[in-house]
């Protein structure tokens, strides 16, 4: 991805992310201290499930490019810094996945 | 081996701090926080996925001391990571560059997430 182009979705999905965070966040605070009957009850709203897939897919691309210029001004050595850089995109991938297949089985 | 010419970057340890720096850094270390408070979400659905006795065990951790300590900090790095995000915004929209006006908003952002902390947390356990 281009420089300009990265750092204008970067700002771009940091306003997406912003809001949805904040909510879930929020969310996660408030329902702790909750039964489980609640928690179920709260991701059983599709409208909940589809904020929540969107915060992971947003908040994990928007993280992946973070942590490419964090990479890019610490890591000196190229190879560790492709392997970082492979490390951050899988987590970025896997972990969105694994929470829409989770959500639609709750 | 001949001398390298190019400038050098400020040396971490001899350079003079400054409230825009500090922010700078703790932007980015709130930000890698604020990755743990995601996967930490990511593992309050898996154990409710698991069912309602591992998640009874989720819950036992996250309202124990130590939980709702790490739940507090996670509560700060957001709200200061929000707050210093909005001022990256504004500097990128070309506005707040000005010396006086970079460290009294540096200054803004630090004491309103400590506030924010305090409120978002209040409100979120049901306390006020």
């Amino acid at each position: 991805m281009k420089e300009a182009r990265k750092w204008i979705v970067h700002r771009i999905s940091a306003v997406i992310v912003a809001p949805l965070f904040v909510w879930l966040f929020f969310s996660l605070i408030s329902l702790s201290t909750k039964n489980y009957q609640e928690a179920i009850y709260f991701f059983e709203n599709s409208l909940f499930r589809i904020l929540t897939i969107a915060l992971f897919f947003t908040g994990f691309f928007h993280a992946k490019i973070s942590l490419g210029e964090i990479f890019e001004d610490y890591i000196n050595n190229k190879k560790i810094k492709d392997v970082a850089n492979i490390l951050a995109l899988i987590l970025s991938i896997i972990i969105p996945i694994i929470i829409l297949i989770l959500l639609i089985k709750i | 081996m001949t001398d390298n010419q190019n400038p050098l970057s400020p040396h971490i340890q001899i350079y003079r701090w400054h409230i825009s720096s500090l922010l700078s850094i703790t932007h980015r270390i709130s930000g890698v926080i604020n990755l743990l408070s995601l996967i930490l979400i990511f593992f309050w659905v898996l154990f409710l996925s698991f069912g309602e006795s591992n998640y009874e065990l989720f819950l036992f951790i996250l309202n124990s001391f130590v939980g709702k300590f790490i739940l507090l900090g996670f509560t700060w790095s957001m709200s200061f990571h929000l707050l210093s995000g909005i001022r990256h915004l504004v500097w990128d929209f070309g506005y707040g560059f000005e010396i006086r006006t970079a460290n009294i908003s540096g200054i803004i952002v630090i004491i309103s997430s400590l506030i924010l902390t305090v409120i978002f947390w209040l409100l979120a356990r049901g306390l006020i």
